[in-house]
C-alpha cells in the first residue's frame, strides 16, 4: 500500500500547546499562530487594521483599539478580545475559535501574557516571519549530518542503514532478516521496471552464484529503457501530465504533450542530472537562442522540457479564453510547481497570507512574478497558439506553395461564402419592414468599427439579422455543406505538406515583461501593489532573500525562470533537495520519510528520520543530482533488503512500521497491474515514446484501450473527462491538476472487474493460450497425474472428406478437412475451394463435394462395446436429386445407408459391435449431382461396454474445431505460476491447481451446451490463469 | 471530516474479519497517550462502513431526479400572469442569449394553465397533474440560480460544488464519502441512467474526482449488463465462476498464511466476498416481480409512455429500501432543453416523467421511507421568458436560462407544501431569496447531519469542501424544525 498520510487542521495547533502545559504559554510560540489563523487577516496582515486593532504584538493587544484595550494581563475577565472570541462575534463569519483554542488564550491572560523575549521597537507592516517560524524543521539550512556511529557492521551497508539503525534501537527494534533472493527480484523488478522478470531472468538469478549479483542485477535494472518508463509515471502524476486540456467542457486534445511524456522517459534513462532536468523544465526556451527556428535536436529537447509549465489545465483554446480561465491556468501552474518542488501548499497564500506557514500573499505574487512574462496574461496566448512550429525553413518554404495553392481555393470559397451569407440576410431581412429592412441591410453591411451607434443598437435589437460564417449553417444547411466540399478541397491540398510536427513549449516572448500585481484577495479583477520575482522569503536566512533581476541583461528574455532554476539546485535550497529525495524514498518505501509529500509545512506531517532526509538531500546534490545514484544508496541499502515478514513482537512495538523494521507490503499501483497483466499474457509489446495509445468506449459505455494496442500503460492517453476504466479504479489520478500521492484502495468494484472484464478475460485467454505454445520448455514436475480425465469426448470425432466406394461398399481413403472458419469445416478459405469443391461440415449437418470429396464425420471408439445409433437425416429441397447418406464401419464395411430427397428420416441402427480404436465414418455423397445437396444429419451415439457402462456422444454439442498436441497439464501449470509468480507452485498448490482443473473440466463437460467452439481444456486453463492474475500474490509485492 | 468511528466501535461492527494480530494492532493503538482525535498518523484507509454524523440526521438516503436540459419553469412550477399579460409584446430589458441567430426578446406566456393545487394551494401547471396531487408533501423552490446559461457549466455546478470546473467529486460521492453504506452487499451511491444514453457531460455526472474510487457512483444501465462487471460473462456463469472464486480464497488465504496480519491482504480477500454477495443482492433488488400490481399501475409501469421512467423510479424507492445512500437518475441526451416546438415537446416529456415521479413520493410515504429520504427533481437551469424563433410560430422554443428557474423537493425534513423564492415578475431573474446549487448542497447536507464548512477532504495539500468556501447557506427556510435537527448528536 503507497501510504499519504493527511491530517485534520482544526484543533492540532491547540492541542499542541495544551500537550506543553507544564511549560508558561507565551505569545509568540502558543498565542500568535492562534491569531494568524483566526484573527490577523483584518488585524495586522495589512497596512490598515479594522477598528484600529493591531494583535500582531502583545503591546499593541494591551494598547488596543477603537473599543479600548483588547488584553489586559492576569485578567481574562477584563480582557476585551476574550469576550469578544467567548461571545462568539469574532471572529466574523462561520468559522469561529474552538473552545480549546478560546481556553489557551484564556490561560496566557490569566498567567500575565508573557512573551518569549522583549518585542520589537518597531514593526513594518504586515506579517513579518518570527523567529519561531523561522525554526520550522524544513526550513532550515541544508547540512549533511553525520552518520551514526554503530556496530553491527554486516547489516550497515549504506550510511542509509545507520540512520535507520539508529532511530530502530532508539524504539527497541532491530532490522529484519534480508527477504530471499526471488523476493530481492521480485522486488527490484517492480520497483524499478514495473514489469515482472521473466522465467528467464528468474533462473539466471537463482543459478548465479556470485556475491555481487544483486548490485548487478540493479545495474542491470537501471540501464533498461523499461526503467525510464516507470519512473516517469511518478514524475507525470507531480507535473499533471495529461492529453487533454481540460478546464472547458470539450476537454480538448493536446496532440503533443506526449513529447513532453517522451522527454521525461528518455531524461530519466538517461540518468540527465536533476537539477539539468528541472533546469530545462523550468526555462528550457531560455537555453535556447532566439529565434527558436531551425532547431537541432537538443535544443527542441530543451524546448519540450517546458511542457512541464504547460501541463496545468488550458481551456482558453477550447472555448473558456476568459480572463478568469487564464489565471487559473497561471495559478494551477504555480500549484504544479510548487507541490512538486518546494512542498508547500503556496496556493493557500492566493488570496491572504498563509494561515498556517510564512508564506505572505506577497511571497505567492513574487513566485507568480517569475512565470508571468512566459504566460503574459495582457497578451494571453491559447494552447494551440503556443504551440511551436519544428518546421524548417526550407520545409516553410515548400509548405508556403502549396498554401498559396490551397488559398487560391480558399479564395473561391469566401467569395462563394460572401454570396450565400448575402442570400440569407435578403430572405431575413424581409421579415422586417421596409424602412427598417434597409436600415438593417445598412448596419449590416457596414464595417464593425464604422457603426453609428444606432446601427449598433439595431443589431443589437435584431440578432437575427446578424449572420456569419459560423452562424451559416443555422439558416441554410445545403449552403454550408456546399462551404463543407470546399474545405475538404482546400484540407487535401493541404495535406500534401511536409509533415508539420509541434511541440508543447512554454517559451517567453522577448521585450514582453508585463507587471505582476498582487490580487486584493486573489481577486484578478482587484489588482494592487505590483510586486518583484522572487523566491519565498522563508526559503532565505532572514535579510537574505532571494530576489530575481527583473530583466536578465544577458540574454532576450526576462532570464527569470533560468535564475530561479539555477537558484533552486544550488544545493543549499532547504525545501527542493528534502522534498524530491522524500518523494524518491516514498515511492521505494511506500511511505515518505515525510509523510504529506507536497506539505512539508506546518499542516504536514513531521520526518519520521529527519537526520536521514537531510543526509538524502545532500548526497543527491553531491552526486551531480544523478536520480540513479540515489536509486543504489536506497536499494543497496539492508532496510530496502528486508523480508516483508510481519513480527508481532516488532508489532506490539511499532505497528505501522514507521521506523522500517521490516519493508512493507506494496500493492501495485494501476499501470503496474495493467502492465503485469500484459507482460504475463505475452502480449506486452515493448516500444518507446510516441503518441498515446487512445482510448474508446466499450459496447457498455466503459472506456477501455482501444484496439488492439499492447503498449505498456503509461503510454495510454490521459483524457481528463475520460479516464480509462481499469486504471482508475487501480488509483491512477483523475488529473484536475497533479497529484502528489496517489491513494491505495480496496473496493468491490475492482474485484468485479477482474472477475469479469472483457480485459482480464482476453489477457487470460492469451495467457492460457501462450502456456500451450511455450510451456513445452517448463519443467516437467514429479507428479502423478492421470491425463485421460481430461479427456474430451469431442476428441472421438474427426472431420474429413473421401471417396465412399459403392461397389467395394468401403470407405476409399479419409483425409480431413483442412480449414476451420470458427464453425465449420471445408476445403479452404473460400467456398467452394478451388481443391475440394463445396464439401463442408458445421454442428448440424454439411454439404456434399463431388464423389470424391463427400464429407465424413469419423467417430473413433474409445473402448469396446456395442453401439447404437439414432438420427434424422433431412435434405431440404427440390432441386437436383438429394444425397446419400452412409454408415460405414472400417471393420465391417457398410452398416446402413439412406437416400434423402427433400424430405427427412430416420437413421437409427443398433448392435454394431466395435473394438478401441475402430472408427464408424458418417459418409454423405452427393449421389449424381452436387445441386442443392445441404443436408442436416445429427446423430446420437451410444457406446455400451461388456460390462453395461454406457457413454454417449452427440454429432451436433460434440463438433469442434482443431485440436493440437498440448504440453502435459503439469507442466502448464507449472509455467503458468512462473508466469504469474515468478516461481513454480509447491507441491500442495500443484495438487490444488490439478484437482481445480479436473473439477472444472467435469463441470464444462456435464454443462456442455452449444458452445462448439471452446475447447474445453483451454477453457480451464483459462480461468486458472484469471485466478492467478486476480490474486493477491499478483497485485502485491513483497 | 468526519468523526470515525471510535477503534472499537469499528471492530465491533468490522465485517471483514481482521484477524488476530490487526486485532492486536488495532486495540494497542487505542492505548497510545492521547493525541488530537483528528489527527491521523497512519495510513488513510477509506471504507464504506457507516460513520458517525457531526449531528443528529434528518435524512439517511436521497434520491435525484435529474432533469437534463432546463425544464421551462414558467410553464411547470412558476406561475407568471405578468407574462401571460404581455405574451407577444417585446421585453424591454437585458437577455443574454445562447443561440442568437434565434433570439428575440418577444414576450412568450406559457400556453398552459396554472391552478392551485392541494391543501397548501400551491399552483401547478395542469402539465403535472400528478404533481399536484403530491404537492402537500413538495416545497417548490423558485428562485434556483447557477448565474450561467450553458448546460455543462451549471452540471458541474449542482455537482461538484463549482461551476464549470471539471473534476471535482459529485453530491453522492461526498455523501457516501462522509457517512459509508448502510447495505454491507449494494454500493451505497447509484445512478440510473437512461436508455436514450448517457446526459450531456456523461459520466462527469457521477464521478468521485480526487476521492478514491471508492466514492465514485455505480452505473445501473437500462439495459443488461445492468451493472458493470458486475455479471460473469455467459462461459463463466455459475458454477464455474464459483469454482474460480473458491481457488482464488484458497490461494489468497494461503498467500495471506504467508503474510499474517497484512490486513490490505485480508481487505482484498473481503472485497472478492463483497463482489460476490453483490451480484446477489444486485440481482435481487432489481427484480420487481415481487412488486403488486396496484404498485406497478402507480409508478405507471403498466403504460408504454410510462413505463421506462417509472421502472426506474421504482427501481430507486428499491435501493434505498435496501440501504443505498444516494440515488440519481439521469436523462440521456437533454429531453428539456426546448428550444423548439415547446407546445408540443414539453408536454411531452412531462407525460414520461410526471406520474412516475410522483408515484416515487407517494410510494416512499406509504413506506415510511419518506421522512428520512430527501426526493430532489430538477435540471441545470431552466428557460427563458422570451421566445426562441424558429420560423413558424408554432415551433417557437425557449433557450436556456440560469438566472432563475424551479426545482422542487420532498421528505427527508424538507418542509412540504410550500414554495420557496421568487423570480421576478416575467421569470427571468431570481429576484426574492435568490438560491444556489451550493446552497441546495449545504441544505442537503445539513439533511444528512453533516456541516458543509467541517465536512472535508484532504487533496492537494488544502482541506477541500463540496461548496469549496463559497458563499452559501443551509436553507432553514425550508425544513422541518430546523432548529432541532441543529442539536449535536447524543
Amino acid at each position: 500500500m503507497r501510504i499519504c498520510l493527511s491530517f485534520i487542521v482544526t484543533i492540532w495547533l491547540s492541542m499542541a500547546s495544551l500537550g506543553l502545559a507544564d511549560e508558561a504559554l507565551t505569545f509568540e510560540r502558543d498565542i500568535r499562530p492562534l491569531l494568524k489563523v483566526h484573527c490577523l487577516d483584518c488585524h495586522g496582515a495589512t497596512a490598515e487594521v479594522k477598528g484600529q486593532l493591531d494583535l500582531r504584538l502583545r503591546r499593541f493587544m494591551i494598547a488596543g483599539g477603537d473599543s479600548g484595550p483588547a488584553v489586559e494581563p492576569g485578567n481574562p475577565e477584563g480582557s476585551l478580545l476574550l469576550q469578544r472570541l467567548r461571545d462568539g462575534e469574532m471572529p466574523p463569519g462561520d468559522k469561529k475559535m474552538s473552545l480549546e483554542e478560546i481556553q489557551t488564550i484564556e490561560q496566557w491572560i490569566l498567567a500575565g501574557a508573557a512573551t518569549a523575549r522583549d518585542e520589537p521597537e518597531r514593526l513594518d507592516p504586515g506579517l513579518s516571519i518570527t523567529p519561531e517560524e523561522r525554526e520550522f524543521w524544513s526550513f532550515q539550512p541544508l547540512v549533511r549530518p553525520s552518520t551514526p556511529a554503530l556496530d553491527q557492521a554486516d547489516r550497515l551497508r549504506t550510511p542509509i542503514d545507520a540512520f535507520i539503525l539508529a532511530k530502530l534501537r532508539e524504539n527497541g527494534l532491530d532490522f529484519s532478516a534480508d527477504a530471499d533472493d526471488l523476493t530481492l527480484l521480485m522486488r527490484a523488478h517492480f520497483d524499478l521496471l514495473g514489469l515482472p522478470p521473466s522465467p528467464g531472468e528468474v533462473d539466471a538469478y537463482l543459478s548465479d552464484q556470485s556475491a555481487d549479483k544483486y548490485e548487478k542485477l540493479i545495474e542491470t535494472l537501471l540501464a533498461s529503457p523499461r526503467y525510464g518508463e516507470r519512473w516517469a509515471r511518478h514524475w507525470l502524476d507531480v507535473a499533471g501530465y495529461a492529453d487533454t486540456e481540460g478546464a472547458a467542457p470539450a476537454d480538448a486534445d493536446r496532440p503533443w504533450a506526449y513529447k513532453y511524456r517522451d522527454y521525461v522517459i528518455k531524461s530519466l534513462n538517461e540518468d540527465k542530472p536533476f537539477n539539468v532536468f528541472l533546469e530545462e523544465q523550468l526555462a528550457g526556451d531560455e537555453l535556447v537562442p532566439q529565434p527558436h527556428k531551425n532547431l537541432s535536436e537538443e535544443q527542441i529537447e530543451k524546448l519540450v522540457a517546458t511542457g512541464y509549465l504547460r501541463m496545468a489545465g488550458d481551456g482558453t483554446g477550447s472555448g473558456a479564453n476568459t480572463q478568469e480561465g487564464q489565471n487559473q491556468t497561471i495559478s494551477d501552474t504555480l500549484k504544479i510547481v510548487s507541490t512538486s518542488l518546494l512542498g508547500l501548499s503556496v496556493g493557500c497564500a492566493q488570496c491572504h497570507d498563509h494561515r498556517y506557514d510564512p508564506i505572505s500573499q506577497a511571497d505567492y505574487y513574487q513566485l507568480r512574478a517569475i512565470f508571468e512574462p512566459a504566460f503574459n496574461p495582457s497578451q494571453w496566448r491559447t494552447p494551440p497558439e503556443r504551440l511551436l512550429s519544428l518546421y524548417t525553413d526550407q520545409e516553410h518554404a515548400a509548405a508556403a506553395e502549396i498554401e498559396a495553392e490551397a488559398q487560391v481555393i480558399a479564395a473561391e470559397r469566401g467569395e462563394l461564402q460572401a454570396k450565400f451569407i448575402e442570400e440569407e440576410l435578403e430572405k431575413e431581412l424581409t421579415k422586417y419592414a421596409a424602412g427598417l429592412r434597409d436600415q438593417l441591410r445598412d448596419a449590416y453591411h457596414t464595417a464593425d468599427d464604422k457603426r453609428t451607434d444606432q446601427q449598433k443598437q439595431l443589431l443589437m435589437e435584431n440578432p437575427a439579422v446578424n449572420i456569419s460564417g459560423g452562424t451559416l449553417y443555422q439558416y441554410n444547411q445545403a449552403s454550408a455543406d456546399k462551404l463543407k466540399e470546399y474545405d475538404a478541397r482546400i484540407a487535401e491540398v493541404r495535406a500534401k505538406k511536409p509533415v508539420h510536427e509541434y511541440i508543447r513549449t512554454l517559451a517567453e516572448i522577448p521585450g514582453q515583461a508585463p507587471a505582476t500585481h498582487l490580487f486584493y484577495r486573489g481577486d484578478f479583477k482587484q489588482p494592487q501593489q505590483e510586486v518583484a520575482p522572487a523566491d519565498l522569503t522563508i526559503a532565505s536566512k532572514p535579510g537574505e532573500r532571494m530576489e530575481i533581476a527583473a530583466n536578465s541583461e544577458e540574454m532576450p528574455t526576462t532570464g527569470r525562470r533560468l535564475a530561479y532554476a539555477r537558484w533552486l539546485f544550488n544545493g543549499s535550497h532547504p525545501l527542493v533537495g528534502r522534498v524530491l529525495v522524500n518523494r524518491i524514498w516514498m515511492h521505494h518505501m511506500g511511505r515518505g520519510i515525510v509523510g504529506t509529500p507536497a506539505d512539508f509545512g506546518s499542516l504536514g506531517l513531521r520526518p519520521s528520520h529527519p537526520e536521514l532526509l537531510d543526509w538524502l538531500a545532500v548526497e543527491f546534490a553531491e552526486s551531480g543530482w544523478s536520480l540513479k545514484h540515489l536509486h543504489r544508496q536506497i536499494m543497496l541499502s539492508t532496510v530496502y533488503r528486508q523480508s516483508s515478514q510481519s513480527d508481532p513482537a516488532k508489532v506490539v512495538l511499532d505497528a505501522s512500521n514507521q521506523w522500517y523494521w521490516r519493508k512493507p507490503v506494496l500493492r501495485l499501483d494501476a499501470e503496474a497491474i495493467y502492465d503485469r497483466l500484459l507482460a504475463v499474457s505475452g502480449a506486452l509489446e515493448h516500444k518507446l515514446y510516441g503518441p498515446p495509445t487512445p482510448i474508446e468506449a466499450d459496447d457498455t459505455g466503459q472506456t477501455v484501450v482501444a484496439g488492439d494496442s499492447k503498449r505498456r500503460g503509461v503510454y495510454v492517453k490521459v483524457k481528463r473527462t475520460q479516464p480509462v476504466a481499469l486504471l482508475k479504479s487501480f488509483d491512477a489520478p483523475v488529473m484536475e491538476v497533479n497529484c502528489d500521492c496517489r491513494p491505495s484502495s480496496t473496493v468491490a468494484t475492482q474485484s468485479l472487474m477482474l472477475m469479469n472484464s472483457g480485459f482480464i478475460l482476453n489477457q487470460a485467454r492469451a495467457f492460457a493460450e501462450r502456456l500451450r505454445r511455450e510451456a513445452g520448455a517448463a519443467p516437467t514436475p514429479e507428479v502423478a497425474f492421470d491425463s485421460s480425465q481430461l479427456t474430451d469426448p469431442k476428441v472421438a470425432w474427426q472431420f474429413g472428406y473421401g471417396h465412399y466406394d459403392a461397389e467395394q461398399q468401403k470407405l476409399a481413403g479419409f483425409t480431413p478437412l483442412p480449414y476451420w472458419t470458427g464453425s465449420a469445416w471445408q476445403g479452404g478459405e473460400e467456398l467452394p475451394s478451388p481443391d475440394l469443391g463445396w464439401v463442408t461440415l458445421y454442428a448440424d449437418g454439411g454439404h456434399p463435394g463431388d464423389a470424391q470429396h463427400s464429407p465424413i464425420r469419423r467417430w473413433v471408439a474409445p473402448a469396446a462395446g456395442t453401439v447404437r445409433l439414432t438420427g434424422k437425416l433431412s435434405h431440404g429441397s427440390d432441386n437436383g436429386d438429394g444425397v446419400c447418406a452412409h454408415i460405414v464401419s472400417d471393420r465391417l464395411g457398410l452398416i446402413a445407408e439412406w437416400v434423402a430427397f427433400n424430405n427427412q428420416l430416420d437413421t437409427a441402427v443398433e448392435g454394431i459391435e466395435v473394438q478401441a480404436g475402430d472408427s464408424l465414418d458418417l459418409v454423405v455423397d452427393c449421389r449424381n449431382s452436387v445441386t442443392s445437396d445441404s443436408f442436416a444429419w445429427e446423430v446420437a451415439l451410444t457406446l455400451t461396454s461388456a460390462e453395461g457402462q454406457q457413454q454417449n456422444w452427440s454429432s451436433r454439442t460434440d463438433f469442434h474445431g482443431p485440436r493440437t498436441a498440448l504440453p502435459p497439464l503439469p507442466q502448464q501449470i507449472v509455467y503458468a505460476w512462473q508466469l504469474a509468480y515468478g516461481r513454480p507452485p509447491t507441491e500442495a498448490e500443484l495438487s490444488t491447481a490439478l484437482s481445480f482443473v479436473v473439477e472444472q473440466f467435469r463441470a464444462l463437460i456435464a454443462g456442455s451446451s452449444a458452445s462448439s467452439d471452446v475447447d474445453p481444456s483451454l477453457q480451464v486453463m483459462e480461468n486458472l490463469c484469471q485466478v492467478l492474475m486476480s490474486s493477491n500474490e499478483f497485485l502485491y509485492v513483497d | 471530516m468526519i468523526h470515525h468511528q471510535s477503534r472499537r466501535e469499528f471492530l465491533a461492527n468490522n465485517a471483514m474479519g481482521v484477524g488476530g494480530v490487526a486485532l492486536a494492532w488495532l486495540l494497542q493503538q487505542d492505548q497510545l497517550p492521547a493525541r488530537p482525535a483528528s489527527v491521523s498518523d497512519g495510513p488513510r484507509v477509506f471504507d464504506m462502513k457507516p460513520k458517525s454524523t457531526h449531528f443528529a440526521p434528518r435524512a439517511n438516503a436521497m434520491i435525484s431526479m435529474f432533469m437534463h436540459g432546463g425544464p421551462s419553469h414558467m410553464d411547470l412550477m412558476d406561475p407568471k400572469p405578468e407574462l401571460t399579460k404581455y405574451d407577444g409584446t417585446e421585453y424591454s430589458g437585458d437577455v443574454q442569449f445562447s443561440f442568437v441567430n434565434r433570439a428575440s426578446k418577444t414576450l412568450m406566456g406559457s400556453p398552459w394553465k396554472f391552478g392551485p393545487r392541494g391543501q397548501c394551494g400551491t399552483e401547478i401547471s395542469e402539465l403535472l397533474p400528478h404533481l399536484a396531487e403530491i404537492v402537500d408533501d413538495v416545497c417548490v423552490v423558485r428562485s434556483m440560480h447557477t448565474g450561467f446559461n450553458g448546460h455543462e457549466v451549471s452540471i458541474r455546478f449542482w455537482h461538484g460544488g463549482i461551476p464549470a470546473t471539471l473534476g471535482r467529486p459529485t453530491l453522492g460521492s461526498w455523501i457516501t464519502y462522509a457517512l459509508g453504506s448502510e447495505s454491507q452487499d449494494l454500493p451505497a451511491y447509484m445512478v440510473l441512467t437512461d436508455p436514450g444514453g448517457h446526459p450531456v457531460d456523461g459520466v462527469n455526472n457521477w464521478t468521485n474526482g480526487w476521492m478514491p474510487p471508492l466514492y465514485q457512483g455505480t452505473v445501473l444501465r437500462p439495459t443488461e449488463p445492468r451493472i458493470l462487471n458486475l455479471q460473469p460473462p455467459a462461459h463463466l456463469k455459475g458454477k464455474l465462476q464459483q469454482q474460480n472464486l473458491a481457488l482464488l480464497d484458497q490461494l489468497n488465504r494461503q498467500h495471506l498464511q504467508r503474510h499474517p496480519g497484512e490486513s490490505d491482504l485480508e481487505a482484498r480477500i473481503a472485497s472478492y466476498e463483497l463482489a460476490a454477495r453483490m451480484q446477489v443482492a444486485a440481482a435481487e433488488a432489481l427484480d420487481i416481480s415481487d412488486e403488486t400490481e396496484s404498485t406497478l399501475k402507480m409508478y405507471g409501469i403498466d403504460r408504454p409512455e410510462t413505463k421506462e421512467y417509472g421502472t426506474r423510479c421504482l427501481l430507486a424507492r428499491r435501493l434505498v429500501e435496501r440501504g443505498v445512500r444516494f440515488v440519481q437518475l439521469f436523462m440521456g441526451g437533454q429531453p428539456w432543453d426546448h428550444h423548439n416546438s415547446i407546445k408540443t415537446n414539453l408536454p411531452a416529456v412531462c407525460l414520461r416523467t410526471d406520474q412516475p415521479a410522483a408515484a416515487l413520493v407517494l410510494d416512499l410515504k406509504q413506506r415510511g421511507l419518506l421522512d428520512s429520504t430527501i426526493v430532489h427533481w430538477g435540471g441545470e437551469i431552466g428557460r427563458l421568458h422570451v421566445t426562441e424563433n424558429q420560423g413558424d410560430p408554432s415551433k417557437a422554443g425557449r433557450d436556456h436560462n440560469g438566472q432563475g428557474f424551479s426545482a422542487w423537493f420532498a421528505g427527508g425534513g424538507i418542509r412540504g407544501g410550500m414554495t420557496f423564492g421568487e423570480t421576478d415578475e416575467f421569470g427571468h431573474r431570481a429576484v426574492v431569496d435568490r438560491i444556489t446549487p451550493n446552497d441546495i448542497q449545504a441544505t442537503v447536507l445539513h439533511q444528512f447531519g453533516l456541516d458543509h464548512t467541517e465536512l472535508s477532504f484532504h487533496y492537494n495539500s488544502r482541506e477541500q469542501h463540496l461548496t469549496d468556501g463559497r458563499e452559501c447557506r443551509v436553507v432553514s427556510e425550508i425544513l422541518n424544525n430546523p432548529t432541532k435537527s441543529l442539536a449535536p448528536a447524543v
